[in-house]
C-alpha cells in the first residue's frame, strides 16, 4: 500500500511527464511545537524513481526540501504501459514504494 | 356559483393538497440520526497555537471589543483634547505608517507617495495629502474617521487604543511632508494595476493537492468500523450515488438543534449518532470525511434550501452578522470582502476576494499554512487577523454566515478540496 505517494505518468510529445507528491511532513529538527520543543528532524532521505525496473533517479534529500514535496520529471524513452516505480526511505527508516503504468 | 358549494370546493381543494403534503413527507428520507447532546467542537475552545509551517496563531485576549457574540468595544470616540498646534516627530511617523505590527500598517490601504514598497488600495492614494489637509483635519480622521464619515471602514486608530495621542502626532507630521504623486518602477507596485491573482493549480488532481491525501483517509474512515460495530458503510453502501448531490446542498438548517449545521459539525453528531465514532470539528478525521464526502459531489452547483422559517431566521442573522464590526480594527466581512470596500484590493501585497466568490472549494489546502482549512477555521483567522476574539468552530454565528455566504453562491460548482495560498 502507498498511502503516501500520488504518481500520475502521462505520454507527452514523445516521452512520459512524471508527476510525483508524497505526503510527509519533512522535518527539519528546528521547529517548535506548541510546547516551545523541538520537533525532531523527520525527513526523507532517499528517493529512487525506476522505470520498468531500471533506475532512472536516485536523490539524497535532506532537511532543505519542503513538507509534502513535489516532483515532475520527464522520460525521453517512456513509452505507454511501461512501469514507473517511486520509493522513500526516511531518517526513522521509514519507508513506502508505489508503482504506476505510464498512460 | 352558489356561496356554499364554492366553499366546499375549496374545502375539498385545500384537503387533497394537504393529504398530497403528508403523502410525500412521510415517503422522503427519515431525518439522519443525530446526537444533539453537547458540543460538536472541544470544550472549552483553545485558539490553535501554531501550524504545521509554523505559522502562529496571536494568543492576545481581545475580550473589551466586540466578536460576534459580544458587543463590547468602545463607542465613536471624541477627540482628545490637545494643547497648542499639532506637531510631532515626521521621522518616527514614517516608521509607524510602515509598522506591520501596528494593524498593518497605513500603506495596507494607501499609497503614501514614495514611501514603502508594495503597497494596497481600499483607500484613496495619499501621495499628496501634505498640500491639501490641515495636522487637525489628518489627527482627527487618523483618530476617529467615523466622526467625519459613519460608514469608514478605516480602523479607529485612536479610540480603539492601536496608536497612542503622541504616535498619530507623528503620523501627522509625517503625512503633512507627503506633497509628490507617487511613481511606480512597474506595474507590480502599483496596487492600481498590479493583476490580480488567478488560482489555477488544478486542485482536483491528486498529484497536484496535499489534502487528496487527506480524502483518502476519509475514504477509509467511512468504512471503517465505530465503537459500536458498525461503520458509515453498513449503512450507507453506495455512498458516490446516495451523497451525489448531499455536499452541494449544504449548510442546512437543523430543526432539532435550531441551527444551521455545516458538513463539520453534522459529521461529528451524525458518527457520535450512529457508529459511536468521536469526531470532533477540526480533528483529522472529521476533516478527512467532511472533505471525502463534500467532493462526492463535486461538479454540483450549490443550492441550499432556505425556505422553512428557521432557516430564513438564520440567513437573515447571517447577512446582518457579515455586517457587524469587530476586533480591534473594527471590521465586518463586508468591509473586507465586499467590492464596493475592501473586496478584490489589494491590502498591501494581500489580494482579498470580493463577494460572493469566496466558497465551493472548502475543505481547501492551504499551501502557505501546510494544512486544510475547513470553511470555520477561514472564519476564525478572519476574526483573529482584525483582533477579535474568534468563535469555536461550531458557533451557531459562524452557522448563520455559512447558510449566507453559501446563498450567495448559488448555482456555482463544487469543486473539494480546494488549494489557495
Ligand atoms: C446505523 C446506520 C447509520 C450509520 C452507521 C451511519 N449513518 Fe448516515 N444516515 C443514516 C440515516 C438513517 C440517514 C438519514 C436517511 C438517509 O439520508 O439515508 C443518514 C444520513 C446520512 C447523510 C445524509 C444526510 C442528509 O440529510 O441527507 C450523510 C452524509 C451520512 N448519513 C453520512 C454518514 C457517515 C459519514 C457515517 C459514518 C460516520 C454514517 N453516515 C453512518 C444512518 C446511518
Ligand atoms: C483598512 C484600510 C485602511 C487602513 C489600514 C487605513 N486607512 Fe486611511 N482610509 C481608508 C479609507 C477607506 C478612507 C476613505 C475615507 C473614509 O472612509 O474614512 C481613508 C481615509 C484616510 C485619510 C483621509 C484622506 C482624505 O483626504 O480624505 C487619511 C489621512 C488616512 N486615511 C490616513 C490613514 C493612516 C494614517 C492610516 C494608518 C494609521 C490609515 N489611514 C490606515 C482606509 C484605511
Ligand atoms: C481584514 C480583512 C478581512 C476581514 C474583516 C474578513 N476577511 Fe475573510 N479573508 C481575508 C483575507 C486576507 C483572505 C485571504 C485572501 C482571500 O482569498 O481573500 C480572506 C479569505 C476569506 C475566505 C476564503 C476565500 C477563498 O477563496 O479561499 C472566506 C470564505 C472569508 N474570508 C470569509 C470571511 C467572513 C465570513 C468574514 C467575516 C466574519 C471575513 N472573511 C472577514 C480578509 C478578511
Amino acid at each position: 500500500m502507498a498511502d503516501s505517494i500520488k504518481v500520475r505518468a502521462q505520454m507527452q510529445g514523445s516521452g512520459a511527464e512524471v508527476r510525483v507528491l508524497i505526503n510527509h511532513p519533512m522535518e527539519t529538527g528546528v521547529r517548535k511545537d506548541e510546547k516551545g520543543a523541538v520537533v525532531p528532524a523527520h525527513f526523507i532521505q532517499t528517493l529512487r524513481i525506476t522505470h520498468n525496473g531500471n533506475p532512472v533517479l536516485e536523490s539524497l534529500w535532506g532537511v532543505g526540501i519542503s513538507q509534502n514535496p513535489y516532483l515532475r520529471l520527464k522520460l525521453a524513452s517512456a513509452k505507454p504501459g511501461d512501469k514507473i516505480g517511486v520509493a522513500w526511505e526516511d531518517n526513522l527508516g521509514k519507508k513506502d514504494a508505489t508503482e504506476v503504468v505510464v498512460q | 356559483m352558489n356561496k356554499a358549494l364554492w366553499a366546499g370546493l375549496m374545502l375539498a381543494i385545500l384537503g387533497s393538497l394537504a393529504a398530497c403534503q403528508t403523502g410525500k413527507d412521510s415517503a422522503g428520507p427519515s431525518p439522519a440520526p443525530l446526537a444533539l447532546e453537547g458540543s460538536a467542537a472541544p470544550v472549552p475552545w483553545k485558539r490553535y497555537v501554531v501550524e504545521p509551517l509554523g505559522v502562529r496563531w496571536p494568543q492576545t485576549d481581545w475580550k473589551s471589543f466586540n466578536n460576534l457574540v459580544q458587543t463590547a468595544s468602545p463607542p465613536v470616540g471624541a477627540l482628545p483634547k490637545i494643547d497648542g498646534p499639532i506637531a510631532g516627530n515626521a521621522e518616527n511617523g514614517k516608521k509607524l505608517v510602515l509598522d506591520r505590527s501596528r494593524g498593518g500598517g497605513c500603506i495596507t490601504c494607501h499609497i503614501l507617495g514614495n514611501t514603502g514598497s508594495q503597497p494596497g488600495n481600499p483607500g484613496p492614494d495619499l501621495s499628496m495629502i501634505g498640500a491639501q489637509r490641515t495636522p487637525e483635519w489628518l489627527f482627527a480622521q487618523i483618530w476617529e474617521p467615523r466622526l467625519t464619515n459613519p460608514q469608514s471602514f478605516m480602523p479607529p486608530w485612536g479610540t480603539h487604543g492601536v496608536f497612542s495621542v503622541e504616535e498619530v502626532r507623528d503620523m501627522v507630521a509625517f503625512l503633512m511632508t507627503l506633497k509628490t504623486p507617487a511613481e511606480f518602477k512597474s506595474d507590480k507596485e502599483n496596487p492600481n494595476k498590479r493583476p490580480a491573482p488567478v488560482e489555477t493549480r488544478p486542485n482536483l488532481d491528486p498529484t497536484e493537492n496535499p489534502a487528496a491525501f487527506i480524502a483518502d483517509k476519509g475514504a477509509a474512515a467511512f468504512r471503517a468500523a465505530g465503537p459500536k460495530g458498525q461503520a458509515c458503510i453498513d449503512c450507507h453502501r453506495d455512498p458516490a450515488q446516495a451523497f451525489a448531490v448531499w455536499g452541494a446542498q449544504m449548510p442546512s438548517y437543523e430543526p432539532r438543534l435550531d441551527k444551521v449545521l455545516g458538513v463539520e459539525e453534522f459529521v461529528t453528531r451524525h458518527a457520535r449518532a450512529t457508529t459511536g465514532g468521536e469526531f470532533p470539528m477540526q480533528s483529522e478525521t472529521n476533516l478527512a470525511l467532511a472533505i471525502y464526502l463534500r467532493a462526492l459531489a463535486n461538479g454540483q452547483p450549490i443550492r441550499v434550501d432556505t425556505r422553512s422559517p428557521g432557516a430564513t431566521a438564520a440567513l437573515a442573522r447571517g447577512q446582518a452578522l457579515m455586517d457587524k464590526k469587530v476586533g480591534q480594527l473594527n471590521f465586518s466581512c463586508r468591509d473586507c470582502h465586499d467590492p464596493e470596500r475592501g473586496g478584490n484590493h489589494w491590502f498591501r501585497g494581500q489580494y482579498v476576494s470580493g463577494l460572493p466568490n469566496l466558497l465551493g472549494h472548502f475543505p481547501t489546502w492551504r499551501t502557505a499554512r501546510g494544512e486544510v482549512w475547513d470553511i470555520r477555521k477561514r472564519f476564525q483567522w478572519c476574526n483573529v487577523s482584525v483582533r477579535a476574539n474568534e468563535l469555536p468552530p461550531d458557533a451557531r454565528e459562524y452557522g448563520d454566515i455559512e447558510l449566507a455566504l453559501t446563498t450567495m453562491n448559488a448555482g456555482r460548482k463544487l469543486s473539494v478540496p480546494g488549494i489557495r495560498h
